[in-house]
């Protein structure tokens, strides 16, 4: 053949491919909605960081858990709202006294070399997680999970086969806790509890999870992993709901530089990446389909040190009511963030399912008169103009972080005459110093493990490893002792809020919220999911 | 020259393992460790981690394993953030990367550099001249990382010429901006040295003499006058090499191109020890390297010297 | 950056020639080639300009540098342009801060990183340089030997790390820049001293029993001015960009403090949104000062180099 006939012939084959590509695509439509599926189906979004590891037992950070996500499969999933779907797992029974799980596995599951997933995988992947040589930063999650055990098994105490999980047949899964708990079975769409191929982790150890060696169960499985640049994850073909998948590719791009990252969107080079604080306005009204806002399970606060290093001044309640008045909170939701973040009031955000603010004093006054009570208050403290407060506040370098801690330091100078001193920190130098109490006033932020409130109201809880300001108060201890086993916590936490209100070891300034650019032909983004834990195989395009 | 050499290679062993044992120390002054993370860890589970990581042994025993380690298995450690690599993994995937565009930037730095200083020596007091210097001072003054920023919003929004960022393994889209950033400065300052070093010698006693005995213009130029140009700038593109090199981090975190720069900083800030001690011991090789090849190049261009 | 400048070994290459020990007269002639070039005497005046301007500056500025103008920080595209009636003549930054006090406060900080950095890096370095110069022999190679070691180390690396393990205030800064920045310059005065020591003049004080102490402050330090005052001048402009380097990684001073680097760093980011205001003002100072910084410096060393340039 010679080179100009080979040349028309690929021509021709490509053109050919490329007609019976299009037909097919313009047939598509998405089987429930009706609605016109794009012929490229490739959703690709910004990364802010690389992922910390691919492993499922291991991996501890938000974008490393998508990924994980869609990868891997655990026994439960969650679906758009976040309820629990069933996932390699199609149902369970629990014993009468809450403490054996039994998981009925599907036996259409299989790994993406053909091999079924057994409960042997989870056996071996639950082991795994517990057991110390693993090293996994997420050891603490099955402790949590109450497996017996568990806990001594991570102390070192006993062997990783002694936990108590077993396969009782290739499909049969049982768990054994020390004590029951109610939203065991939600814990188990967690990352860290998905399986794991025992034969390939056993073969290549460490290196089981680089690209050329990875085996998975979930929709999708990794195609490419370029470190610091793209994760690109493509339809799994031996998925047991394989024929259920539109999206065929996700591209997931490491893009540092938030503003960047905006000039890529709006090049169209993503589908989705994050608005930078304060740009959201401007960009609802230029791209008002594509600029989404939506709330999550996140607060914002700062929280003062009650501890014997903190100064003499917050031990007053007074003083910390003042400063928490004094906040503008309009301003910093509306002006300085400007995504849509709801206002904080209360340490729990409202969107937590089951939770009902209290009644707050503070959240029904004007602004001029929260600064009139501020000024009162801080003056019955006996701190004024001849005898100024001043103070540290720290916070980690970060452009956000910075912002808003300098217009509430500004919004204290100017209406209580209050003299903050701002000192950044570099985010570990930041950690440590607010973990040994070496502070005044320090920034924090959470966002929630599970759609609860004790998520969040467990954080002041005396004993808590993450009360940096060392709060302590019985009763409010007592009353989320009292939520842990009780029917109807919806009260209990809403009471543990209201001493939070009057003591007010805390100032919540705002609730986050999913700040997005999205472009307008991606489908069925789980806004309503404020765990925001999405998974691909949910997602389609739209044609255009 | 071989002793010389060798020599100098000697006296790079304590210099790197200075630096190393130093750096070392730095990192374990700083407050925080690599698991110090935003939900302290239960000390049970702290303790496995370190255990698993070694962290939990003195510090000489962790400087002497981790100089063990390379000498007897070239093994730099695994990395304590990105837990699935090893600090071997990470080199060879960023610094090929790192090499790559910063040799481009480094060549196009010297060529375009070294031609626009030549032509204004020899344009002297013309309109190409003040062009150049004018263009060179620029280059120079403005701080390169806002490079980052004006070369995406040019080229990848408005004009829609280039992606935006990325590596593709090296495809020439995607090399085209790093480079332009990373070179611009440092174009400026070979251009600058080039000029005033070319001035110079074309007004020295041996040009004169040339032309005086009826040389052509170009003949001189070319034939007479370029080696003794370049000899400051030799003795410069070895530290420009360095720092295209070490101060790439701002192109790494621009254009996402997945370089060693990033992973030095981040390294740093994540108290990612292996990691920083690797790229560490790496960039002070190559630091020692490139210096000694620029002594080398000057002796080579400049009969004068001989070592 | 740090010392390792084209001009600075152009510097160093140039002073192994320097022979004679410069007398008054010298002295004057330099200053009299400087007061003549043209370049360098421009730059000094637009120095002097933006000197005045941060020491006029506030006086006219109608906002402080920390205020933040709440009633138009919620639109800054709109309402945050520069403007007389505002009072915000250079507009606002992304919080609602006026720009030209911040500009003025960030042009302040941006100097003093520059002549304070310059000053550590002369002062230790002129310290080793004289040390190991005069006294030699042993105590001469090990110090120079700990330069080398030092100069073959890529020293943003060790910047970068001082700069994470200290805090952020001015005086890690000036530390941490200093720490770089000082071993060319301890190199060239080594070199000098060394040709120093030697002549007759020196010879002539031994013999008459003055200490060494004082022959370093009287007869050596003083021929070393020159030089040193050179290359100090040099290293402002780098200093500049070295910090405006460190700014960028966010390693740099601490709100409310602001320095030239970090308010370009800040409005390189918001440039494609419109506001390049936030970019243009600061970056405008910035430019200025290298620029006239680079012909100082550049005059200078002209003026005290007998070769035409």
């Amino acid at each position: 053949m010679t080179r100009i006939s080979r040349l028309t012939m690929t021509a021709l084959l490509s053109s050919t491919m490329l007609a019976a590509g299009i037909t097919a695509a313009t047939a598509a439509t998405h089987p429930e909605t009706g609605e016109e599926l794009a012929a490229d189906q490739t959703f690709t979004y910004r990364l802010l960081d690389d992922i910390s590891s691919l492993d499922p037992q291991i991996v501890e950070d938000v974008d490393g858990s998508a990924v994980s996500r869609d990868l891997f499969e655990g026994l439960m999933n969650q679906d758009e709202q976040g309820n629990l779907e069933p996932g390699v797992a199609t149902s369970y029974d629990v014993s009468d006294d809450k403490l054996t799980y039994t998981f009925h596995l599907r036996d259409t599951a299989v790994w993406s070399n053909g091999d079924p997933v057994t409960a042997g995988d989870f056996v071996f992947a639950w082991r795994r997680a517990v057991d110390p040589a693993t090293a996994s930063p997420y050891q603490w999650f099955m402790e949590l999970m109450s497996i017996n055990n568990a806990k001594a098994i991570v102390a070192g105490e006993k062997s990783p086969e002694e936990l108590g999980v077993k396969a009782i047949d290739d499909h049969t899964f049982e768990v054994t806790l020390s004590q029951p708990l109610p939203y065991f079975v939600q814990m188990t769409t967690h990352s860290t509890t998905f399986p794991a191929p025992q034969k390939v982790v056993e073969e290549f150890g460490d290196a089981w999870t680089k690209p050329e060696n990875i085996v998975s169960n979930g929709a999708y499985v990794l195609t490419e992993y370029r470190p610091g640049e793209r994760i690109v994850r493509e339809r799994n073909e031996k998925y047991w709901d394989n024929e259920h998948t539109i999206l065929d590719k996700t591209v997931a791009l490491v893009i540092t530089d938030e503003n960047v990252a905006l000039t890529r969107y709006l090049a169209g080079e993503l589908d989705r990446t994050d608005v930078p604080a304060g740009q959201f306005p401007r960009l609802k009204k230029e791209h008002p389909e594509e600029a989404i806002s939506f709330p999550r399970l996140c607060n914002y606060y700062y929280t003062f040190n009650l501890s014997d290093s903190g100064p003499e001044a917050f031990k007053d309640p007074k003083v910390r009511q003042a400063l928490s008045l004094a906040v503008d909170r309009d301003i910093i939701a509306n002006n300085v963030k400007a995504g849509g973040e709801p206002p904080a009031y209360s340490f729990t955000p409202e969107a937590v399912a089951g939770f009902t603010p209290p009644q707050s004093e503070m959240a029904s006054m004007t602004q001029a008169e929260r600064d009139e009570k501020a000024k009162e208050l801080l003056a019955e403290a006996g701190y004024g103009p001849e005898n100024p407060l001043s103070f540290d506040v720290i916070y980690n370098t970060s452009e956000a972080h910075e912002k808003i801690a300098v217009v509430m330091t500004q919004m204290w100078k100017q209406k209580l005459g209050v003299q903050a001193n701002l000192a950044n920190m570099e985010w570990k130098v930041f950690l440590d110093t607010r973990g040994q109490q070496d502070f005044d006033l320090a920034r924090g932020a959470w966002c929630g493990d599970y759609n609860e409130a004790s998520t969040f109201l467990d954080l002041l809880q005396s004993d808590s490893g993450y009360n940096d300001g060392k709060y302590a108060n019985a009763e409010y201890d007592k009353l989320l002792a009292e939520a842990k086993t009780a029917e109807d916590t919806t009260p209990l936490y809403t009471a543990a809020e209201e001493i939070i209100a009057t003591d007010m070891p805390v100032i919540p300034i705002y609730h986050y919220a999913g700040v997005y650019m999205m472009d307008s032909d991606v489908g069925n983004w789980p806004t309503e999911n404020v765990e925001q834990n999405w998974y691909s195989r949910n997602l389609y395009k739209l044609a255009e | 020259m071989l002793t010389y050499v060798i020599r100098r290679l000697l006296v790079a062993i304590p210099t790197i393992l200075l630096l190393v044992v130093a750096s070392f120390l730095m990192m374990h002054v700083a407050p925080g460790g690599p698991f110090t993370s935003e939900r302290p860890l239960p000390p049970e589970v702290l303790a496995n981690i370190n255990a698993q990581y070694g962290l939990d042994q003195p510090l000489w025993k962790q400087l002497w394993d981790y100089f063990y380690n390379i000498v007897a298995h070239f093994d730099f450690g695994p990395s304590f953030v990105q837990k699935d690599r090893s600090v071997n993994d990470i080199i060879a995937q960023g610094f090929p990367i790192s090499l790559t565009y910063g040799s481009l930037a480094f060549l196009a730095a010297s060529i375009v550099g070294v031609g626009l200083g030549i032509a204004a020596a020899i344009r002297h007091n013309t309109w190409i001249d003040y062009f150049a210097v004018s263009l060179g001072i620029a280059a120079q003054a403005l701080p390169n990382f806002i490079m980052g920023p004006i070369l995406i919003l040019t080229f990848t929004l408005w004009l829609g010429l280039l992606p935006g960022g990325g590596w593709n393994g090296g495809q020439w889209q995607y090399l085209i901006m790093p480079v332009i950033a990373l070179s611009t400065s440092y174009m400026g300052s070979i251009a600058r040295i080039t000029r005033s070093s070319m001035l110079e010698v074309l007004n020295s006693n041996f040009i004169r003499t040339a032309r005086a005995k009826g040389l052509s213009h170009k003949a001189i130029v070319w034939r007479h006058a370029l080696k003794p140009t370049l000899l400051p700038v030799i003795s410069y593109l070895g530290p420009v090499f360095v720092y295209v090199l070490t101060g790439s981090v701002f192109v790494d975190l621009y254009f996402s191109t997945g370089g060693l720069g990033q992973s030095y900083v981040s390294s740093a800030l994540t108290r990612d020890y292996a990691v920083l001690l690797g790229v560490t011991i790496l960039y002070g090789a190559l630091t020692v390297i490139v210096n000694l090849l620029t002594d080398l190049a000057y002796a080579w261009f400049d009969p004068k010297i001989r070592y | 950056m740090f010392g390792k400048s084209e001009k600075a070994a152009e510097l160093a290459a140039d002073i192994t020639d320097f022979k004679a020990v410069r007398g008054r007269s010298l002295f004057r002639d330099a200053m009299g080639r400087f007061l003549r070039n043209k370049a360098a005497m421009a730059s000094v005046f637009v120095l002097a300009l933006i000197v005045a301007f941060v020491v006029i500056g506030p006086l006219f500025a109608v906002w402080d540098n920390e205020e933040i103008d709440w009633a138009r920080m919620g639109d800054i595209l709109a309402q945050g342009a520069p403007s007389i009636e505002t009072g915000h003549f250079f507009g606002l930054d992304e919080l609602g801060r006026d720009l030209f006090s911040r500009t003025i406060q960030a042009t302040q900080t941006s100097l003093l990183v520059g002549l304070i950095g310059a000053a550590m890096a002369l002062l230790v370095g002129t310290a080793w340089g004289v040390i190991a110069g005069f006294y030699g022999g042993r105590l001469d190679s090990v110090m120079m030997r700990i330069v080398d070691i030092l100069l073959a180390i890529p020293l943003t690396l060790i910047l970068i790390l001082i700069l994470v393990v200290a805090g952020r205030n001015f005086v890690t800064l000036f530390i941490a820049l200093g720490a770089v920045s000082w071993l060319t310059m301890a190199r060239i005065v080594r070199g000098q001293t060394l040709a120093l020591k030697t002549r007759e003049f020196i010879e002539a004080a031994r013999a008459g029993g003055v200490s060494e102490g004082a022959i370093i402050f009287r007869h050596i330090l003083p021929n070393l001015i020159g030089v040193v005052i050179v290359y100090a001048s040099l290293l402002v402009p780098e200093m500049i960009l070295a910090e405006s380097f460190i700014s960028f990684l966010g390693l740099g001073i601490s709100e409310p403090m602001t320095s030239l680097g970090r308010l370009i760093a800040e409005g390189a980011g918001t440039m494609g949104y419109g506001t390049l205001w936030q970019l243009l003002f600061p970056l405008f100072f910035y430019v200025t000062i290298i620029i006239t910084m680079f012909f100082i410096g550049d005059g200078l060393r002209d003026a005290l180099d007998p070769k035409d340039r």
